[in-house]
């Protein structure tokens, strides 16, 4: 697993990630934690760098970065 | 929104073999699949993809493979059973992407020569799956026999195959639509 990205992309008004593709407010429904990352950025409780994962409705884009503390 | 737009299922021919029977499961499920109104589908076939071996998951990324995951909300994975276990290429191919599979749907066909379909196959496959973030059904393809289930020409033999595969593929479309609506609407929890 290859984690630890940093897409960026910018936030509507209400906090909702806008999709760097296409625009569209995109929906944040899952995380996952990468225990192989690098261990000085890791998560202590979690044991691993947490990423989360972005959907946008309009062009089924994914996006994932890291997640914000 | 876009939960009215058709379903994209791909089937992954999951052998590259020279000979391989799955070839003939794969276009009939993809056939299958194609009979579904508001569902598109294609087949993926592993041999097609050109990944290098030296290299490892997402950083040997196909992109036009990686761009069919994201725009799929399920699929269908023909898997031999080889030994007990799957192919060591579809499991190189799947370990190339992540992001493009969470909280997607995902259904097994196994196919064996002998008479468990794929069922050790497919038992191999299911946590690899669940780390991958996809989301499996209840529903399997069972394919036993596979070197007497269709001609030479790839026609199937068995007239019954093709309600077995109807109510796998209805289980796997149901999932799919409701892991579409809860990527795309429903948020998590923070």
């Amino acid at each position: 697993m290859t984690m630890n990205r940093d897409e960026q992309a910018m936030a509507s008004s209400d906090g909702r990630l806008l999709c760097p593709r296409c625009g569209g407010r995109m929906n944040l429904h899952a995380e996952k934690v990468d225990r192989g990352a690098d261990p000085a950025s890791a998560d202590a409780d979690l044991d691993g760098v947490l990423a989360e994962f972005h959907t946008c409705p309009a062009c089924k884009y994914v996006l994932e970065r890291v997640a914000l503390p | 929104m876009r939960s009215d737009s058709p379903l994209f299922i791909p089937v992954i021919l999951g052998t590259p073999r020279q000979g391989r029977y799955s070839e003939h499961v794969a276009r009939f499920v993809t056939a299958e699949v194609a009979r579904f109104p508001g569902v598109e589908t294609e087949i993926v076939d592993v041999r097609d993809l050109s990944l290098p071996v030296s290299g490892a998951g997402e950083d040997i990324k196909d992109p036009a493979f990686s761009e069919l995951c994201m725009r799929a909300d399920a699929f269908v994975i023909v898997a031999p059973e080889y030994n007990h276990g799957y192919p060591g290429l579809l499991k190189h191919v799947l370990d190339t992407n992540l992001k493009e599979y969470i909280h997607k749907a995902v259904g097994i066909c196994g196919v064996s020569a002998g008479g468990f379909g794929g069922t050790r196959v497919i038992q191999n496959m299911l946590p690899v799956l669940r780390e991958l973030g996809l989301v499996t059904i209840f529903w399997d393809g069972n394919f036993s026999g596979v070197q007497k289930l269709f001609s030479p020409d790839g026609a199937l033999l068995d007239a019954s195959y093709p309600r077995r595969i109807e109510k796998f593929l209805k289980e796997l479309i149901w999932m799919a639509k409701v892991l579409r609506h809860g990527r795309e609407n429903v948020p998590l929890e923070r």
